[in-house]
């Protein structure tokens, strides 16, 4: 059995190396990382699902033996294989070196004595002083099988990387009648055609052997047994907050090594927001009175769920509304197609007409005319068309710095750290807005929860009735916003719930008459909207997001067609003054492009790149300023795709674009780009030269800053690096502590030395001073 | 031998990290109008936000670049770079550091270490540093092992080393169909899937004929002059996409005369493949020789 056969290319001078510095390895071996525990179980585990296809496979070689070129150097791959065997070897018998040192002796000469052949293999040798003798005779086994599976090899073409070519020449490993022993890529689930990759599969199956005509093409693999997962697992669309968003664009799925294999002190540190713990899943839906909005007359304590609503006796006709003995004048404020210029211009203002309008769905359009029809008598609404909202955690208030430096720093140091919180400010948006702009948003999202509270739609009161008001939902508005900004998506997708669509009817100024009197539009803020729309892509559903956010688009451009076609913007012929009517299409315009911009972004997020592409480009038509911004932006797209020449072409647009602005911004952008462009042919001293030619513009220009130090580490210069990074932050701490300057920062110190810890904890002081109650300590590592 | 001596601190610490591209930094954008109750607020710390893109916050994409945050996949034909450090995290300064980095893979072991030649010496808080690279050829297993050996200043040797193991992928599926005319021309249909978990750029796909063939390219369309690829705009491959590409071969004239001659050759050429992933991140592959039947 040559399984084992060790190549005779083994490094001289290593096994000299060795044998001098084996005394001393022997007693450092606890400085070797290797950890195999998960691999040494996937890789047992495949091989005996290749046991049985390799059976197959023999016996299916055996009777085409006539049709086969048998390979000229079939050792070559036989070598190979042994070789891996040899290598798991070592791996295994490095994992098991701790526990088993005492053996250690023992166990090597058995070791040697039982395998002659890699007596002389340096690597061998080497790790048998620390290897077990089972594992040993375990892994021998499966160098069995995997010599077994040799003749399967027959089958494909080696597939090699150009130097390696010196052998391509002679014809290698080829059956010729591929139709015959090629298995069928329609019947596997993952369409992977080749022969070893099968042996995840369940491949044995002859049914699989139908021919497709097609001959899988390998890549020539000493052995296929280590290459466990296919990498094929779809991406899940799993959003994991900033900086891990960068993951978007990379390697999302870590299939094999992970960090920690690799970096022996390297946790790859993902940012995980942490889930509230005090927030309820659900709070029991209550019946109780509903008292209907701002009529307020209704004092049923059930739901009569067809009485008033249109549906009841069919859709109210204009005739069934002219028998209302209510004023003209507020059923004309309900009715698109009416004109009164008296009600709209008494009790509306332009402005408030401009933003609030909307058009609600039909069915929400029948309940409102209801609404204002039957003004003198109860309207019942079903309640799943009633907005119930409350918070579903009272308290998210917390300081994940101050904990920190608790833990790290001690509590005379942790006194320090003082921030507003949501005690020591005015209970009112004054102290909200104060609270938002010194960062500390877990304080602000308490204090919107205290204001709304007071407004009756606390804690627990999720599905009790309540009333909306322009201020409610405002609160609202800035609370699941800054949710959102905090990456708590799962706590906004809970409280958002109850807002459904955002179109039920007592979100509607015309559900309250009295209180509104003819005011007309929805009073659940546009930027609501969008908040609402983008939130289902960062819990891992984009789908959903495109979908609302193409709701949105139709309403936007129902709304430009009704202004266009001298209507008000909810279609109703309202007299709208030439001035006002512009202001108005500009408005919704800009709203379009938002929509626009979300889209695109949603589009990129799922990678889908060119949609994304194209709803960029339709973004540059709403927004004519940001086209150079935008155009750099698809560029950096098609660089992040690979796409190299394309990104270049939309580079030279942006100088394009820009070579009628003079400006430092877009000097700056021109410059940038180049940098990047130069990243992406690989020339990272170039690309360093070009970021610092911007720092010379521009000194305190973050992004340049913060790359041209990336790029220094890719040439080989971590203390400069180093040194730009620390200066950047010390220089300018207000703008520099973001989370992806310190991120790079702590990976630095990670890399450079043991005492890393030090170093972070001072960063952690730094951002003690600077930073709000919001800053994402995850970039510190500090773990 | 006395196994269970106490763990020695070393003078030196050796610290490996894999350089794959950076990434470029996603910020979430979260506006607001005037009228609603933050005013500009919301908008305004978009602009303070120092990762945004300035005149366009909204643009999800920024430009801040970010270090990897985990060792990713590698796969064949890419090129493996790494950087190595050696840090004195001592007090004393220590002498002819000699720092080794090779790479085990299923066949050989190469040496990727840019200089063989010894530090004379490295004072406290000062490293060695060393960027690798080196073009996967291999599938399969591989240790990246670093050693290094040092004098300490009472004069003892040291010597410690570090195994890093990580799996080499395999990136694409390549399958091919030939197809015989009856002319002696050949049809070669290829299809190439990516079986990574990123899109890939294909920067070349051409297939290389053996001397006896010329070789037709057949993945464009000429409409009105111009010439349009058969895969649309779509210039890149989605994880799992495949794409096919079609050659037809032709004799060369002088071994078309010689009808039987050409009717036995079964070498036809061999495909060359190039492809970009990440800014950049560059993979060549090549099959052997294409066999026809």
């Amino acid at each position: 059995n040559n399984a084992k056969d060790p190549k005779s290319t083994s490094d001289e001078d290593d096994s000299r190396d060795i044998v001098q510095q084996k005394t001393q390895e022997e007693i450092l071996f606890h400085e070797e990382t290797i950890d195999l525990g998960g691999d040494e179980f996937e890789s047992e585990g495949n091989e005996t699902v290749s046991e049985d296809s390799n059976n197959f496979v023999d016996k299916l070689n055996e009777q085409m033996m006539e049709s086969v070129i048998i390979s000229d150097s079939p050792n070559n791959s036989e070598d190979d294989t042994g070789e891996l065997g040899c290598l798991q070897e070592i791996v295994d018998q490095m994992e098991a070196k701790d526990n088993q040192k005492s053996q250690t002796e023992v166990d090597k000469e058995e070791f040697l004595s039982n395998e002659s052949e890699t007596e002389h293999e340096e690597t061998p040798r080497d790790i048998s002083e620390i290897g077990t003798d089972d594992q040993a005779s375990l892994k021998e086994e499966s160098i069995q099988e995997a010599v077994k599976e040799e003749p399967k090899l027959g089958n494909n073409i080696p597939v090699e990387t150009k130097p390696n070519n010196i052998d391509e020449s002679t014809p290698e490993d080829q059956i010729l009648s591929p139709s015959t022993t090629e298995p069928s890529s329609e019947a596997e689930p993952i369409p992977v055609c080749t022969i070893f990759s099968q042996a995840n599969n369940a491949s044995s199956q002859p049914q699989l052997f139908l021919p497709d005509g097609f001959e899988p093409q390998m890549v020539k693999s000493p052995s296929f047994s280590s290459i466990i997962e296919t990498p094929v697992k779809s991406n899940p669309q799993v959003v994991q907050p900033s900086p891990s968003l960068s993951k978007f664009f990379g390697d999302t799925v870590n299939t094999n090594t992970l960090a920690s294999d690799f970096f022996d002190s390297f946790t790859t540190s993902n940012f995980i927001s942490v889930s509230n713990p005090n927030a309820s899943s659900s709070v029991p839906e209550q019946m109780s009175s509903l008292s209907n909005g701002g009529d307020g007359s209704s004092s049923n304590p059930t739901f009569p769920v067809q009485n008033g609503r249109p549906e009841a006796g069919g859709p109210p006709s204009s005739l069934e509304i002219n028998q209302s003995p209510k004023p003209f004048s507020q059923i004309q404020a309900v009715f698109a197609g009416s004109d009164d210029p008296f009600a709209t211009a008494l009790n509306m203002s332009e402005l408030d007409r401009r933003n609030d309008a909307w058009i609600p769905s039909e069915e929400t359009r029948n309940v409102l005319i209801s609404v204002a029809t039957q003004q003198y008598s109860a309207v019942f609404i079903d309640k799943e068309n009633l907005t119930m909202p409350g918070l579903k955690f009272d308290n998210i208030q917390g300081d994940a710095v101050k904990d920190l430096m608790l833990r790290f720093l001690g509590e005379q140091a942790a006194v320090k750290r003082q921030v507003l919180n949501a005690n020591s400010v005015e209970q009112s948006f004054v102290g909200l807005k104060q609270l938002i702009s010194s960062k500390n948003w877990r304080a602000a999202v308490d204090l919107c929860g205290r204001l709304l509270t007071a407004h009756g739609q606390g804690y627990k009161k999720s599905g009790l009735p309540a009333s909306h008001t322009t201020d409610s939902l405002q609160l609202w508005f800035v609370r699941l916003s800054l949710l959102v900004k905090l990456n708590l998506f799962q706590s906004a997708e809970m409280e958002f719930e109850p807002f459904g669509n955002l179109d039920q009817p007592d979100l509607y100024y015309e559900y309250y008459p009295n209180v509104y009197p003819g005011r007309k539009g929805s009073m659940v803020p546009f930027s609501m909207r969008i908040l609402h729309a983008e939130l289902p892509q960062y819990l891992g559903n984009p789908q959903e997001s495109l979908d609302r956010l193409h709701s949105m688009k139709i309403i936007c451009a129902k709304i430009l067609e009704n202004l266009e076609q001298g209507l008000a913007e909810d279609g109703s012929m309202t007299n709208i003054t030439q001035e006002n009517r512009q202001a108005s299409v500009q408005l919704w315009r800009s709203r379009l492009g938002r929509v626009m911009y979300s889209m695109a972004n949603c589009l990129l997020m799922m990678k889908d790149y060119v949609l994304a592409v194209d709803a960029y480009h339709s973004v540059i038509k709403y927004y004519p300023q940001q086209e150079p911004q935008l155009l750099s932006g698809i560029g950096r797209i098609f660089l992040q795709i690979g796409d190299i020449k394309t990104a270049e072409k939309y580079f030279q647009d942006v100088e394009k674009v820009t070579h009628k602005l003079d400006g430092l911004q877009s000097q700056i952008m021109v410059l940038m780009n180049r940098a990047f462009l130069h990243l992406g042919q690989n020339n990272f001293a170039e690309a360093h030269r070009f970021f610092t030619e911007i720092l010379r513009i521009d000194s305190s220009n973050a992004v340049a800053n913060n790359n041209a130090a990336v790029c220094l580490l890719y040439l080989g210069k971590l203390k400069d690096s180093l040194r730009q990074l620390e200066g950047m932050v010390q220089q300018d701490p207000q703008h520099y502590l973001h989370e992806s300057v310190l991120f790079n920062l702590t990976t630095m110190y990670e890399l450079e030395s043991s005492r890393s810890m030090q170093k972070k904890q001072a960063l952690l002081e730094a951002v003690a001073i600077k930073e709000g109650d919001s800053f994402n300590t995850q970039c510190l590592k500090l773990g | 031998m006395d196994v269970n001596q106490p763990k020695q601190e070393h003078l030196l610490a050796l610290k490996v990290m894999r350089l794959t591209k950076p990434t470029l930094f996603t910020n979430i954008p979260v506006t607001c109008e005037e009228r609603d109750l933050p005013g500009n607020l919301f908008n305004q710390l978009m602009k303070d936000d120092p990762s945004t893109v300035k005149g366009a916050e909204t643009l999800m994409l920024g430009e801040m670049l970010t270090l990897p945050q985990n060792f990713g996949n590698i796969f064949l034909g890419e090129t493996f770079s790494s950087y190595i450090s050696v840090h004195n995290d001592s007090s004393q300064v220590v002498k002819d550091i000699l720092v080794k980095a090779d790479l085990q893979t299923s066949s050989q072991r190469l040496n990727l270490s840019a200089s063989s030649a010894a530090v004379a010496e490295l004072k406290p808080d000062c490293c060695i540093d060393d960027v690798i690279h080196h073009e996967v050829k291999e599938i399969g297993t591989h240790i990246l092992v670093c050693a290094v050996s040092y004098t300490t200043q009472t004069g003892e040797k040291m010597y410690f080393r570090k195994f890093f193991k990580f799996q080499v992928l395999k990136p694409l599926d390549v399958k091919t169909k030939f197809y015989n005319a009856e002319t002696d021309e050949v049809f070669l249909e290829a299809q190439i899937q990516n079986i990574t978990t990123s899109p890939m750029f294909m920067e070349k796909v051409s297939l290389e004929p053996s001397m006896m063939y010329n070789v037709a390219e057949l993945n464009t369309v000429d409409t009105a002059g111009e010439s349009e690829s058969t895969f649309g705009a779509r210039t890149y491959l989605q994880p799992m996409d495949t794409r096919q590409y079609l050659y037809c071969l032709k004799p060369k004239q002088e071994f078309a005369e010689k009808a039987g001659v050409i009717k036995g050759v079964t070498v036809i050429g061999k495909l060359d493949i190039v492809w970009k992933t990440n800014l950049g991140e560059r993979g060549r592959l090549q099959t052997s020789q294409l066999q026809r039947m």
